[in-house]
């Protein structure tokens, strides 16, 4: 009898693994209907801003960053945020109760008073002390709200929400340097589509290593340390491949928070950000699927390919450790949380086709992965090991990473999505990151998941920290 | 014919290896249970796709190049040239002999300066780069029709438009559009007709540019109704504004609005109205203000109407102003401060006074603020006689940031002035 099971535990490996390979492949080519799509909707970049540019029909935005002690990169995104090429934004700033000299800093350099506002408070978040604007003309798209200590970004992003004044919202970290097309590239999608655009998710990609002058990045590089340049091909991974291949058939299941446009209307009526989620970008976009859905109300969702914020990532052991975990904890939250989505045609193809695969591909393939390697060490002893045949199998696996990269390489250097220094070097980075990431960050991420879904089951509270922040590589340095 | 047979054996030879590696691939596996020959294929599969995706990345690294230096040679040896072209000091009408010498070809020796495909895409993409950017309005289409001829533009981008891929079609449309070319009709009227729904709208949008007919009948089109986004709005407002500068007629908007069904374009037409300052047409739009039907379309025409100083529809708008829902009943306060005329002060204190919502109760001490002296007479005395719970409406009045934004004229969006906000 343990040998049949054994068989057939080996035999649904193998079968898990092949539909693994098969739906990336389908993932690999949606991601080129998209791109398709996108050629010929998609103007290039002059294009897009002459047309909206000159045009009082471009709708405004609103760019909301909520800040936690962020003494050391603030100038830099505020200087950012204000240089975004946009005919018609503002920049809600929320200081949570920042210990350090965060508020000082943008006192001080912005020339900011307290002004009279009109807050609606639309979505849940801790008390607002004061709104603030600059005497300055030069800032006077600035707008900094003043709140009570939420202790979680979502907390800020609601009070920003509130503050908030236009139809459209932008979600951003303090940490983030932002394209200065990257709200055109986004708000093209808005005004070209017939049916209401409920959220834009942009590329966003890892800042460190990259050069930054007065609040713009001057040089894109993949950093040479090897934690970040893992990261960057796991983001190029996640937006050039499987964020632009959902939108293909308009089932994108994550809007990062680090970036991302909203229809203001449209989140708060679902709510807006849950102040206790561990995932609270794909909960609150899971939250306005189902209410259009519920609603019977057409909506749409994209992506823009092209690499439109650069955010600072873990440095170090411990702290990508941390930011996994939670993510993993977030991972499971969503699975229980919104499990009514999950093979239910009511909800589109994001009921039917998204929440199966990352039930399936996502959020089991730690827990498959975790036992087949306790179950190969149990075996090797025994000698029920056929590594001949182990040996193909493992090929066949590494080389499907490697080609998967292979493809993120290509789709960069095809959409054009990232304006690299150094083209050649760049990718020869990516791809030692891609022979490399199999043995080396993929095991450490398989662990970090692993105990993240611990976590999650007893309930151990967590405390977010936010990461380090270096500061930027700056031009003159 | 040496490079074909050359061609044909190294093709052969290619085959032949692939053969010999999938041959000696298969007998090392065929020993081995069904799983492994999946997991050989796969992986072999990989192999070759990494190596396809390798080759064509370096084929069109090699393409993007040329591109790149003949983009640069282009801009080096025209650059200047095209720039005095588009700046208001060049002189109108300039004859071709006049261009030829400005960009230094001697049309004795050179009849076509460009003569691969490849020069004319570059040229074209180089000179449209800078019309869109170097903001040439000012600049003499007569001139730019003529360089385009010497250089053989007209006839490439027709070319383009008729066999090039949808991109290239997309792409040369675009720039038959902006400088107003005209374009064969049976080539266009295929593209009205084409299933591609950008391919389709660009077509309209050009023949909108050039075409001597100002009634369109195209427009009226399920097709155009269902499926008109943002995007329309602004191309066709760029496509009327060039017509207007071309000096042509411009088609009755208000007609366009009767025409379509769906509120969204309805409203995209009325404001295109105000846009184009259609003041004679505004009567048209009486038949479309049913209150109770069509909020949105209510709210657009009300606006509009103050815009365009319509003031015989200002009694009907105080009329229906309290059965409004909010969004609409601010438009129309916004319509009867821009009429002026005086009747609509008791319309703005009821919507303060009696309304609950406090956007509207704002939005309407802030058209009272603007309405006139008497108006600023009304909107002290409310400030007097008003509780302290309402005291914070009036405190954006007095904050000298916040009463930056109180000036109803500062409101760019709604205003007009078509030149300014389309050309600027």
């Amino acid at each position: 009898m343990w040998l049949t099971l054994y068989y057939i535990f080996c035999y649904l490996i193998f079968t898990y693994t092949l539909a693994m390979i098969v739906t990336y492949v389908i993932m690999v080519c949606m991601s080129k209907i998209s791109q398709k799509k996108l050629e010929i909707n998609m103007p290039d970049d002059n294009t897009i801003k002459f047309l909206l540019r000159g045009s009082p029909l471009t709708p405004a935005v609103s760019v909301i960053a909520p800040a936690y002690n962020e003494e050391v990169v603030i100038i830099d995104c505020v200087n950012s945020l204000l240089n975004l090429d946009y005919p018609d934004y503002e920049v809600v700033l929320v200081n949570d109760e920042s210990t350090d000299r965060t508020l000082e800093i943008l006192i001080e350099e912005y020339k900011l008073i307290e002004v009279p506002y009109d807050i609606a408070m639309r979505v849940q978040c801790k008390p607002i002390k004061r709104v603030m604007k600059s005497t300055d003309e030069r800032y006077s798209k600035l707008v900094l709200v003043d709140k009570v200590h939420g202790g979680t970004k979502a907390d800020g992003s609601n009070a920003g929400i509130n503050v908030c004044s236009n139809k459209y919202f932008v979600c951003t970290d303090v940490d983030c340097i932002i394209e200065p097309m990257a709200l055109y590239r986004m708000m093209w999608h808005v005004v070209n589509s017939p049916k209401p655009m409920i959220g834009v998710g942009a590329t966003m990609l890892m800042s460190n290593g990259c050069t930054v002058q007065d609040g713009r990045l001057v040089r894109a590089e993949v950093s040479n340390r090897p934690l970040p340049l893992f990261q960057q091909l796991e983001y190029m991974r996640s937006f050039l491949i499987s964020k632009l291949g959902w939108s293909a058939i308009n089932a994108l299941p994550n809007i990062s928070g680090g970036f991302g446009l909203f229809d203001t209307d449209i989140a708060v009526k679902s709510g807006g950000y849950d102040p206790s989620s561990f995932a609270e970008d794909v909960d609150m976009l899971l939250r306005m699927v189902t209410y259009m859905k519920n609603h019977n109300l057409d909506f749409k969702l994209a992506m823009v390919p092209e690499a439109c914020c650069w955010t600072e990532g873990p440095g170090t052991v411990r702290q990508l450790f941390r930011q996994r975990t939670r993510w993993a904890r977030g991972l499971f939250e969503i699975v229980s949380n919104h499990r009514k989505l999950f093979f239910n045609p009511h909800y589109g193809p994001i009921g039917a086709l998204t929440m199966p695969y990352i039930f399936i591909f996502e959020f089991l393939a730690p827990i498959l992965e975790m036992i087949g390697f306790l179950f190969m060490i149990w075996l090797t002893p025994t000698g029920g090991v056929n590594w001949r045949s182990a040996i193909v199998v493992f090929g066949m696996i590494y080389l499907f990473c490697l080609f998967i990269a292979s493809a993120v390489i290509y789709n960069d250097y095809q959409i054009k999505a990232v304006n690299w220094k150094s083209k050649r070097m760049n990718y020869f980075k990516l791809m030692v990151a891609s022979v490399l990431e199999p043995f080396v960050y993929h095991p450490f991420q398989t662990v970090c998941s692993n105990i993240g879904y611990l976590r999650f089951i007893r309930n151990t509270r967590a405390v977010w920290t936010p990461i380090q922040r270096q500061g930027f590589k700056k031009k003159d340095q | 014919m040496d490079t074909i047979a050359y061609l044909r054996y190294y093709l052969y030879y290619v085959a032949s290896y692939i053969r010999f590696i999938v041959s000696f691939v298969a007998s090392k596996l065929e020993k081995y249970p069904t799983e492994v020959k999946v997991a050989a294929v796969i992986a072999v599969l990989c192999v070759f796709t990494m190596f396809v995706l390798f080759v064509r990345m370096l084929i069109m690294s090699g393409y993007r190049k040329s591109l790149r230096l003949l983009r640069e040679h282009t801009e080096e040896t025209y650059g200047d040239a095209m720039r005095f072209l588009l700046s208001s000091e060049a002189p109108d009408q300039m004859s071709k002999v006049e261009i030829c010498e400005l960009f230094g070809i001697d049309p004795t020796v050179d009849d076509e300066p460009l003569k691969k495909s490849k020069e004319k895409k570059v040229f074209a993409e180089v000179f449209y780069n800078l019309f869109i950017n170097e903001k040439a309005e000012n600049a003499r289409m007569s001139n730019i029709h003529s360089m385009l001829e010497v250089f053989g533009i007209s006839e490439h981008l027709e070319k383009e438009v008729s066999l090039g891929s949808k991109r290239r079609k997309v792409d040369a449309l675009n720039m038959i559009r902006a400088y107003g070319l005209s374009i064969s009709p049976w080539i266009i009227n295929k593209l009205l007709n084409s299933k591609n729904l950008r391919l389709q709208r660009l077509a309209m949008y050009t023949v909108i540019v050039s075409s001597s007919d100002s009634t369109m009948d195209y427009f009226e089109t399920e097709f155009f109704d269902n499926n008109s986004c943002i995007k329309d709005e602004i191309e066709l407002a760029y496509s009327l504004n060039r017509r207007r500068k071309a000096g042509l007629k411009l088609p009755n908007l208000a007609r366009w609005a009767h025409m379509h069904k769906r509120e969204f374009t309805q409203c995209l037409f009325v404001r295109l109205m105000r846009r184009f300052n259609q003041v004679e047409y505004c009567d048209q739009l009486r038949d479309l203000f049913v209150p109770g039907n069509k909020k949105k379309l209510i709210e657009e025409i009300s606006r509009t109407w103050g815009y365009l100083h319509y003031v015989d529809g200002e009694q009907l708008l105080i009329d229906s102003l309290l059965t409004q829902p909010d969004d609409t009943k601010v438009a129309i306060l916004h319509a009867l401060t821009r009429f002026g005329t005086g009747r609509g002060m008791d319309a703005m204190l009821d919507g303060f006074r009696h309304s609950l919502n406090p956007h509207v109760r704002y939005e309407a001490l802030r058209c009272l603020y603007n309405y006139g002296d008497e108006g600023r007479r009304a909107f002290e005395k409310l400030e007097l006689e008003s509780s302290e719970a309402d005291a914070h409406y009036f405190s954006f009045f007095h904050n000298p940031i916040t009463l930056a934004k109180v000036r109803l004229d500062r409101e760019q969006a709604y205003h007009p002035s078509v030149e300014t906000v389309l050309n600027g």
